[in-house]
């Protein structure tokens, strides 16, 4: 479903992007994970070409995305995006917010769209909430809506970019439980999540990034018993023992 | 100090000498600033929209007209307007469109950095949300970003009609009868009452301006909505 060969980004000087080779096959989830700067979030924005490359291939669903031919407005619309602010429109309702694209670009009857819109919602369990405004709901509900909005299109693959970062941790649940259902209802997923319970139950992959590169790619049970890179296992340290980072630094 | 003087001449201060010539006066000044108005709101949300545009050839042509206006005083434009459009059409232009037309293209250079303001202060996620459902750029700007900008530049909005209001009144200088220059004439035939004239012209000003600001607050309480976190 996602294919992606030999790809490069620079940012000015900077390499944030560095022989990205990788491959999503249909119905698999993918973690992507990684120190901060590490190039992730870069990365799972080229899927889609909210960024740019600047070399190497990337095919999503049979489409090239530097191909001039391929309607990359369409491309958009069979994959889902969801974004670490959430980015609901503040001016519309749950309910708008959710059946703006399907109306506009797919042309579907407002009937037709408000049903799926609230089958979508009964689904993230927010089915009550289709007339409030985005203010009106915590940060963990918005987040939901906004998965219910990227899949309002009927996406044939997701992407997450950080899901639940700005979330605060009681909100975490909610929002990776949605995740889950909806990887077990068959959904390709990229994710790029510092969740490593996530990652360890319902992913197929892992990817290590750091500085750009990919460093490791190995099934969750590898990569958490086993990784190969000191620099996987340094991160992987911090993030399952955050206390232990913090009494060494207060060592030192 | 003696205001006989306005009620004597109040009906040709309002309305000039309307109906059995042309309307004047007050009536005049609002027929001008509410027609500007209207058309420089088209025309500076279309000119505001090209500035921002991603194709360089269309928003640095747009840019450099919006700035050779915005770098002219409104008299001038006024005056172009008034000598050009005449050699243009090859006939004579009513004076009351002639002003029209420059109170337009000046309003809408001013309107057009609003919007563009407006337009470059909406948060980038909000239009990348709307790319990523697979929303064409102007899809986006028509049902995500524009609703969410104009709602705040209304209160700029606001201001730049209040100032048009007050520029009208360069209108007498083309000879259209608009509030000052019905000042002016009652003033040149009755001689002795250029305080009582200008003051009551003034408060007149004030009244209509100082009315929009509050009819304005009024409509933007009613358009506001609770912005999410």
């Amino acid at each position: 479903m996602i294919q992606c060969k030999g790809v490069h980004k620079w940012f000015k000087d900077l390499h944030v992007l560095n022989d990205i080779n990788l491959q999503v096959t249909k119905g698999e989830v993918l973690v992507v994970c990684g120190p901060s700067g590490s190039g992730k979030s870069t990365l799972i924005r080229t899927i889609n070409k909210l960024e740019p490359i600047n070399e190497g291939t990337i095919i999503v669903d049979g489409m090239d995305l530097a191909d001039r031919k391929t309607d990359i407005n369409k491309l958009r619309a069979e994959v889902g995006f969801v974004f670490q602010q959430f980015n609901l429109y503040p001016h519309l309702s749950v309910m708008n917010n959710i059946t703006l694209a399907p109306r506009k670009i797919r042309k579907t009857p407002r009937r037709e769209a408000e049903e799926q819109a609230m089958q979508l919602l009964a689904r993230v369990g927010l089915a009550e909430k289709h007339a409030a405004y985005p203010s009106q709901l915590s940060g963990g509900q918005q987040q939901r809506v906004a998965i219910a909005r990227a899949l309002a299109m009927n996406p044939r693959i997701m992407l997450f970019d950080e899901p639940t970062s700005a979330l605060d941790p009681e909100m975490i649940g909610e929002v990776l439980s949605v995740m889950q259902d909806l990887a077990r209802s068959g959904m390709t997923m990229m994710v790029v999540t510092h969740e490593m319970g996530f990652a360890r139950e319902v992913a197929n992959r892992v990817i290590f990034m750091d500085a750009g590169t990919i460093l490791e790619e190995a099934p969750p049970a590898q990569f958490f018993r086993t990784p190969q890179h000191d620099r996987a296992r340094q991160f992987l340290n911090q993030l399952l023992t955050p206390m232990h980072g913090a009494s060494t630094t207060a060592a030192a | 100090m003696d205001f006989q003087v306005i009620a004597d001449n109040f009906t040709y201060f309002m309305i000039g000498s309307w109906p059995k010539g042309d309307l004047g006066g007050v009536a005049l000044t609002i027929y001008l600033a509410v027609t500007s108005c209207l058309l420089s709101f088209i025309f500076g949300l279309l000119l505001g929209l090209l500035s921002v545009s991603r194709h360089r050839f269309i928003s640095l042509p747009t840019m450099l007209v919006i700035n050779l206006v915005r770098g002219v005083p409104l008299l001038m434009v006024i005056f172009w307007m008034y000598f050009l459009l005449p050699a243009f059409f090859g006939h004579g232009f009513p004076e009351i469109r002639t002003v029209i037309i420059a109170l337009t293209c000046f309003t809408a250079a001013y309107m057009s950095q609003i919007v563009r303001a407006g337009v470059e202060g909406i948060p980038r996620g909000q239009l990348e949300a709307g790319t990523s459902t697979g929303l064409k750029h102007w899809q986006v700007m028509l049902y995500i970003v524009l609703p969410q900008g104009l709602r705040n530049m209304i209160p700029s909005f606001v201001n730049q009609f209040v100032s048009l209001i007050k520029d009208t009144s360069l209108a007498f200088i083309v000879g259209v009868s608009e509030l000052t220059h019905v000042a002016t004439q009652v003033n040149n035939r009755t001689m002795a009452y250029p305080t009582e004239i200008f003051l009551f012209i003034a408060l007149v000003y004030f009244l209509l301006c100082y009315s929009f600001t509050s009819l304005s607050r009024w409509l933007e309480k009613r358009l506001s909505w609770r912005k999410s976190v």
